[in-house]
């Protein structure tokens, strides 16, 4: 048995690669996903559960957060009831298959939209403005961007190419750490791993709020401000159109007073203007 | 330690607690199938049998976790997280316990299999009456060590975010930052399950112990 | 989609993670045997107490997975002012781990040598320590190769889990390319593939380094 290992790789190689072909081959969906979706009187969401405040566990290990509550309306408007909602647990990389492979109707959890993303999954409109901030441990002395820019500093990333390119670009002397959760990313800087950690504005805000003598957050953003959205999977119109116009109602429209009520709820502010020339 | 956090770590084990029996029943199911085919007169279902045994021995169990639950949805089979795990665990297992009766079989002396054939015993007596009871009591130790061996692998569980005693321990960690308290009453909470395992299975093996088989002291 | 000139982009990356799996297991295991060495002789002189503490602690680490030992090391140690780099602790924790089912295996093999050979050592005048070197541990060791290997394997398989702490070893690197690619399937198929033929590799390593000591 043993002097045939090579032939036993071969086998395994290529039972594997019939599997792969006959599964992207079984794909092609023919109804739209919004109608599977009011069939089944539920809708599947898949997230990260450790973006506060987007997506997290509270200390009653109950999924809570502001894209958790938004979710939570898609439902309502659905089903008339937000409990309909059916959460699929992931790590950063594990959202892309769980929507491609067609496990979850949608996705959320403090996803920033970016063009190269887009080539894989669908975005709605963003339903939050977002960026990236660093946040420091006050012990490392890090007053700003240029400050971290050393090889003595360490800073912890998630583990997307969009990360590793911004430590590239605006930090290439600083090591990098990579996580596959951002509470992963903030344990590393509590624990003295990392000096410095990169993650969504509310995300690195909520974090330093925990403690504020032993963290702060960078003034300035990462790049540009950057916009959060839904994703799901691409090539089926009647759900996106669904997907988006919801949004855009949230935002700008009629259920605008709902999504303030979450927006007050976690942010402890008023959202932006539905719209420019209406007076708050 | 406060209470609540010493609750949810005990809550926690009792999870992984029973992800490892979930996926030890089922495991020793599918073994005693797989067991089955090892020992086919048809070159196939052998060939099969230490295929499935090579690629899970060979992989590690992070690996085989990964693939599957990438795979599973293509595969048409929602499952919620728990399900998916113990999933995991049972094709895991499964080729462990299949190895452990393999062994069992052949560690069967000739002469008993001589002397039932001489003696014409038919298939379903042969199974049950010879086989069965000889097997259970040359298995029964590595069976237990298997045993032993998930209630360990469901931590790498954690890994894919299934909540069990790992993943509760990070995250309390990750809240609170007390690293050497919790992973050591983590530490001990699967110790307490690893031994008391260990130790029923050796007061079974003693039950079971047969006058004049090898191995007792006489 | 399965893309052939998949491979020759991405082939130089999973090669540098395999590199980086090969050596991490391969410093392990040798700490892991040194380790495994050291307590077996603290077992056999270390009185009652030498072998009582030996067993508690096999014992302890062979009901808890090796998991938490990773934790603790690589999110305990700096705390304690020890910020090891991640493939330290995580190496740490592995010798650790294997380095107590190693002394059982020695120990296992040790009392297969007949006890005749230290008779015969004492009555020419070896001390404990030349003892130990020249005849125990040669001979242990010997006896002790195929279980070793089949050790050896294990360890191996559990570098996977240091991708938990950032270190980019073959896992790590199958979780960021498909982060990158969206092509979870292949790159987590070529990782197994690659696990098993490092598996093999060094089962047909052990299987030969078996059949030669045994020759001579």
């Amino acid at each position: 048995m043993r002097s045939r290992h090579p032939g036993y790789v071969l086998a395994v190689l290529s039972i594997l690669t019939v599997l792969v072909v006959v599964a992207e081959a079984g794909a092609a969906d023919e109804k739209s996903r919004l109608d599977v979706v009011l069939e089944r009187g539920k809708l599947i969401v898949v997230t990260m559960s450790t973006v506060p405040p987007f997506a997290f566990n509270d200390e009653k290990n109950q999924l809570v957060g502001f894209d958790v509550d938004l979710v939570r309306l898609l439902a309502t408007a659905l089903f008339k009831d937000p409990n309909k909602v059916e959460f699929v647990i992931v790590t950063a990389e594990g959202r892309w298959p769980a929507i491609e492979s067609g496990r979850a109707d949608i996705g959320v959890g403090g996803t920033t939209v970016y063009p190269d993303r887009a080539l894989r999954v669908a975005f709605t409109r963003p339903f939050i403005d977002s960026g990236i901030s660093v946040l420091v441990s006050k012990k490392s002395g890090i007053k700003s961007m240029q400050d971290l820019n050393q090889d003595r500093f360490t800073i912890a990333n998630l583990n997307n190419p969009q990360m590793a390119d911004r430590a590239k670009r605006f930090f290439p002397k600083t090591k990098v750490l990579t996580f596959d959760t951002p509470s992963a990313q903030f344990l590393a800087v509590r624990s003295g791993r990392a000096n410095a950690l990169q993650i969504d504005t509310p995300s690195a805000d909520y974090f330093a709020a925990q403690s504020k003598d032993e963290f702060d957050v960078l003034p300035g953003l990462l790049g540009a401000s950057q916009n959060n959205a839904i994703y799901f999977k691409p090539g089926d119109f009647k759900w996106w159109l669904w997907l988006d116009t919801a949004v855009a109602e949230l935002r700008s429209g009629s259920w605008y007073p709902q999504y303030t009520e979450i927006y007050q709820k976690w942010f402890g502010k008023n959202p932006p203007p539905q719209k420019f020339y209406l007076q708050q | 330690m406060n209470t609540p956090t010493l609750t949810l770590l005990l809550q926690a084990a009792g999870v992984s607690l029973l992800l490892a029996l979930a996926a030890i029943a089922a495991g020793t199911v599918a073994a005693a199938l797989l067991t089955a085919l090892a020992f086919s007169r048809l070159r196939p279902l052998r060939f099969f049998y230490r295929l499935y045994v090579y690629v899970v021995r060979g992989t590690p169990l992070l690996v085989l976790a990964l693939l599957i639950f990438y795979a599973l949805p293509a595969l048409d089979l929602r499952a919620g997280p728990y399900l998916a795990g113990v999933l995991v665990l049972t094709v895991y297992v499964a080729a462990l316990f299949a190895e452990v009766f393999r062994g069992g079989v052949l560690a069967i002396p000739r002469p008993q299999w001589e002397s039932a054939k001489s003696l014409g015993v038919p298939p379903g007596p042969l199974l049950r009456k010879i086989v069965g009871p000889l097997v259970l009591r040359y298995a029964l130790p590595p069976y237990v060590n298997v045993c032993v061996m998930t209630v360990k692998a469901t931590s790498v569980l954690s890994i894919i975010s299934v909540w069990e005693l790992t993943l509760a321990s990070r995250e309390i960690i990750e809240r609170t930052l007390a690293v050497f308290t919790v992973l050591s009453v983590a530490g001990v909470l699967y110790f307490i399950m690893c031994l008391g395992i260990d130790r029923i299975g050796r007061r079974l093996e003693r039950r079971l112990a047969l006058r004049g088989f090898a191995g007792e002291r006489v | 989609m399965l893309q052939l000139n998949w491979f020759r982009t991405y082939g130089a990356t999973y090669l540098d993670a395999l590199g980086w799996t090969a050596v991490t297991a391969l410093a392990a295991s040798a700490g892991a045997l040194v380790w495994g060495c050291a307590l077996f002789l603290l077992r056999l002189t270390g009185g009652r107490w030498g072998a009582r503490g030996v067993d508690a602690y096999v014992q302890a680490f062979r009901n808890t997975p090796v998991l938490l030992p990773i934790y603790l090391i690589y999110f305990g140690f700096p705390l304690i002012g020890l910020p090891w780099p991640a493939v330290v602790c995580g190496g740490l924790a592995l010798v650790l781990q294997n380095g107590a089912y190693i002394s059982e295996i020695l120990r296992g093999s040790y009392q297969a040598i007949d006890r005749v050979q230290f008779d015969a050592a004492k009555s020419i005048g070896l001390g404990p320590w030349h003892t130990f070197r020249k005849i125990t541990l040669p001979q242990v060791l010997v006896y002790s190769i195929p279980s070793l290997g089949n050790q050896v394997v294990l360890l191996l398989k559990d570098t996977s889990l240091l991708s938990a702490i950032s270190v980019t070893e073959l896992t790590m690197q199958a979780k960021l390319l498909t982060e990158q690619t969206g092509a979870a399937y292949e790159a987590f198929i070529v990782v197994a593939a690659l696990y098993l033929v490092l598996v093999s590799g060094t089962e047909v390593f052990f299987r030969v380094a078996h059949r030669t000591v045994r020759w001579r």
